[in-house]
């Protein structure tokens, strides 16, 4: 079977509200937005504009807050082919939940093959955190986590064919951030 | 010819692909929904792939999951059945614009047989017998008066996106045509999003008798004799029988030339179906083309020997047809019943599991199906669970069998036609071959089950 390379997130147009036209914030913006987290004293604050969405949180009480991540504008073709807007999750035994894939294509571990995996085996993620993408038809679909929760088992290998309802990783929601 | 084929449906349909595939020696890719897991189609296939869940616009009819699907398993062309995307003319562009061919004719002729009003248009203006009405679609009440004025009533108003019997209103007379236009034109902007309609002349028991074509890639065009389907009801047919009672060799012949010619006229490519109506002086007009391969081609197959999804695989590959017109031979006499999985007297979907199913046997029987003992119907699909078919030298030899494999066929767990198919062949009228599409229900009102 022929594989290509992961490519970089494609910017799908489709009907509905317009991404912005460039992943990246405007810094000006970005600055207000930090300077209102901390004068607002709260540890976490998400905002999601225009198809960008910003989240800033706080690591530990009493620090500085820290930029988390810029994330890309969402594909909306990819929210529109995937059934649950979202992940798929049933619960496995012992308090796991499973997080399968919405969609048929072909499992990526990371955004390109120079570019390290968006999880591993023991990774702590938060709700919305990129798993992993699955690639149909050329478009590059982000799996979000639906929660927060440690990562306990990835059970498919990079570059691996998928089909709709596949297993794709184990996440213990219990889990803290710690340990 | 290709290496691998992935078949977008289901059912009989998903297993009757599946067998020509082995037999060609080409690799099958199932794909299925949540609900058909277990499903005989995924079980004979070489490779099996989940696309969705059980409600078919995100399974069968998921276009990007069954592109990738076809794509991530290698395949070079989709076999896509009849029904979900059979007839889906964007299904078969896309097909066509990344290089996996589509086994069945161009988007372009899908598109152009979609639009009723649009293929009468075209082939009426090339001599080619449409049945009376007007040119094209209508806009207006008074339209619809003049041209029903002209070719008499009573008349039928079609929505152009229309098929299968939806979006339909007859007219007996000129004062309900003003209402009856109005309302059949809601009825096609809310089931097809399309209001536009046309008007036709309405015959009031006619045969449907259809033409079986294949056209191979380079036009070469055949016609495989035809199938009166005029037992229907609410224009879903319950039995097929080829050669019709009502057809003789000559008008055979004309059948099958007009088909040919129709097919020609929009440059139509692989297996294909023209629709006539048949009234009682043996007039016959165009209504539509079925622009896929039909649920009742076993019975062409069974009296020209010729199997027609192998033939449609080969075409799609760019093979000529492997048969002449002058080789084509009707031998003998062919029925199909349909076994739906429905209660008999209303046609209401009977969904449930299979507790017990036992196939009829023994010489001239065939049975195309998916179901098994134990297997559960799922309320999602079609309620068509399986077909009987069966091939005698005579038309009275047929009957005798088809009689035969409707008191050995068992089906238990779920209501089902049966009792129904086996009540119409004790029928003096069909046993004699004198029916129309009013047929049918004549019958039922006047046995209640």
């Amino acid at each position: 079977m022929k594989r290509r390379a992961p490519k970089a997130i494609s910017k799908a147009k489709a009907a509905g509200p317009k991404p912005a036209p460039d992943a990246l914030i405007d810094p000006k913006v970005l600055h207000e937005l930090v300077e209102l987290f901390q004068a607002a004293g709260v540890s976490d604050l998400e905002v999601e504009r225009n198809g960008l969405r910003v989240r800033l949180r706080r690591e530990e009480p009493g620090s500085s807050a820290s930029v988390r991540e810029v994330t890309v504008p969402v594909s909306d073709t990819a929210r529109a082919s995937s059934p649950s807007e979202g992940l798929a999750a049933a619960q496995a035994g012992e308090g796991l939940v499973t997080v399968t894939s919405p969609i048929v294509g072909v499992f990526y571990r990371s955004a390109s093959p120079e570019n390290d995996p968006y999880v591993e085996e023991g990774s702590y993620v938060k709700k919305g955190q990129v798993l992993c993408i699955v690639e149909a038809m050329k478009l590059m679909n982000e799996i979000e986590s639906e929660m927060d929760g440690r990562v306990i088992k990835l059970l498919v290998e990079n570059a691996k064919p998928v089909e709709y309802g596949e297993p794709l990783f184990l996440i213990d929601p219990m889990a803290g951030p710690e340990g | 010819m290709f290496k691998k084929i992935l078949i977008a449906n289901r059912g009989e349909i998903a297993v009757r692909v599946i067998r020509a595939c082995k037999e060609l020696g080409v690799r099958s890719v199932a794909v299925h929904s949540e609900a058909d897991a277990n499903a005989l189609h995924v079980r004979l296939a070489d490779e099996a792939l989940c696309i969705g869940p059980p409600d078919a616009a995100l399974s069968y009819r998921n276009i990007p999951h069954i592109l990738s699907a076809a794509e991530i398993t290698a395949c070079e062309a989709i076999h896509p059945g009849y029904g979900f995307l059979a007839e889906n003319a964007h299904f078969a562009e896309v097909c066509e614009s990344i290089g996996i061919k589509f086994i069945g004719p161009t988007s372009h002729s899908i598109a152009l047989m979609g639009d009723k009003s649009k293929a009468r248009e075209i082939l009426s203006r090339q001599g080619l017998p449409v049945l009376p009405g007007s040119e094209g679609e209508i806009a207006s009440e008074q339209e619809a008066a003049e041209v029903a004025s002209k070719i008499g009533y009573p008349v039928i108003i079609k929505a152009s996106a229309g098929g299968g019997g939806r979006g339909m209103r007859v007219v007996n007379k000129e004062e309900e045509l003003a209402h009856a236009f109005q309302t059949a034109r809601a009825e096609a902007a809310a089931t097809f999003g399309d209001q536009g309609v046309y008007v036709e002349r309405y015959f009031l028991e006619p045969r449907h008798i259809e033409v079986q074509i294949l056209a191979d890639e380079r036009g070469r065009t055949i016609s495989l004799g035809e199938r009166d389907c005029s037992v229907q009801r609410r224009y879903q047919k319950l039995i097929e029988e080829t050669p019709s009672p009502a057809v003789d060799d000559r008008l055979r012949r004309e059948l099958g030339r007009v088909a040919v010619e129709i097919a020609q006229a929009v440059r139509y490519r692989n297996a294909g179906t023209v629709e006539f109506l048949l009234d009682k002086d043996h007039r016959f007009f165009f209504m539509e083309m079925n622009t896929r391969i039909q649920v009742e081609h076993p019975i062409t197959e069974e009296v020209t020997g010729i199997d027609l999804v192998k033939e449609q695989i080969r075409i799609a590959a760019g093979q000529p047809l492997s048969v002449k017109q002058q080789d084509v031979k009707i031998n003998g006499h062919s029925f199909e019943c349909r076994i739906n999985a429905e209660c008999p007297d209303k046609f209401t979907p009977c969904p449930g599991r299979i507790t017990r199913f036992h196939a009829p046997g023994g010489p001239g029987i065939r049975v195309d199906t998916a179901i098994e003992t134990g297997c559960e119907i799922p309320s999602h699909y079609d309620s068509l669970i399986a077909k009987l078919i069966v091939h005698g030298r005579s038309r009275e030899e047929a009957m005798a069998r088809m009689r035969r494999a409707l008191e050995e066929c068992v089906v238990e767990g779920v209501k089902t036609t049966i009792p129904l198919h086996r009540r119409i062949f004790e029928d003096p009228d069909f046993q004699k071959g004198r029916f129309s599409t009013a047929f049918l229900e004549r019958f039922c009102a006047v046995y209640p089950t």
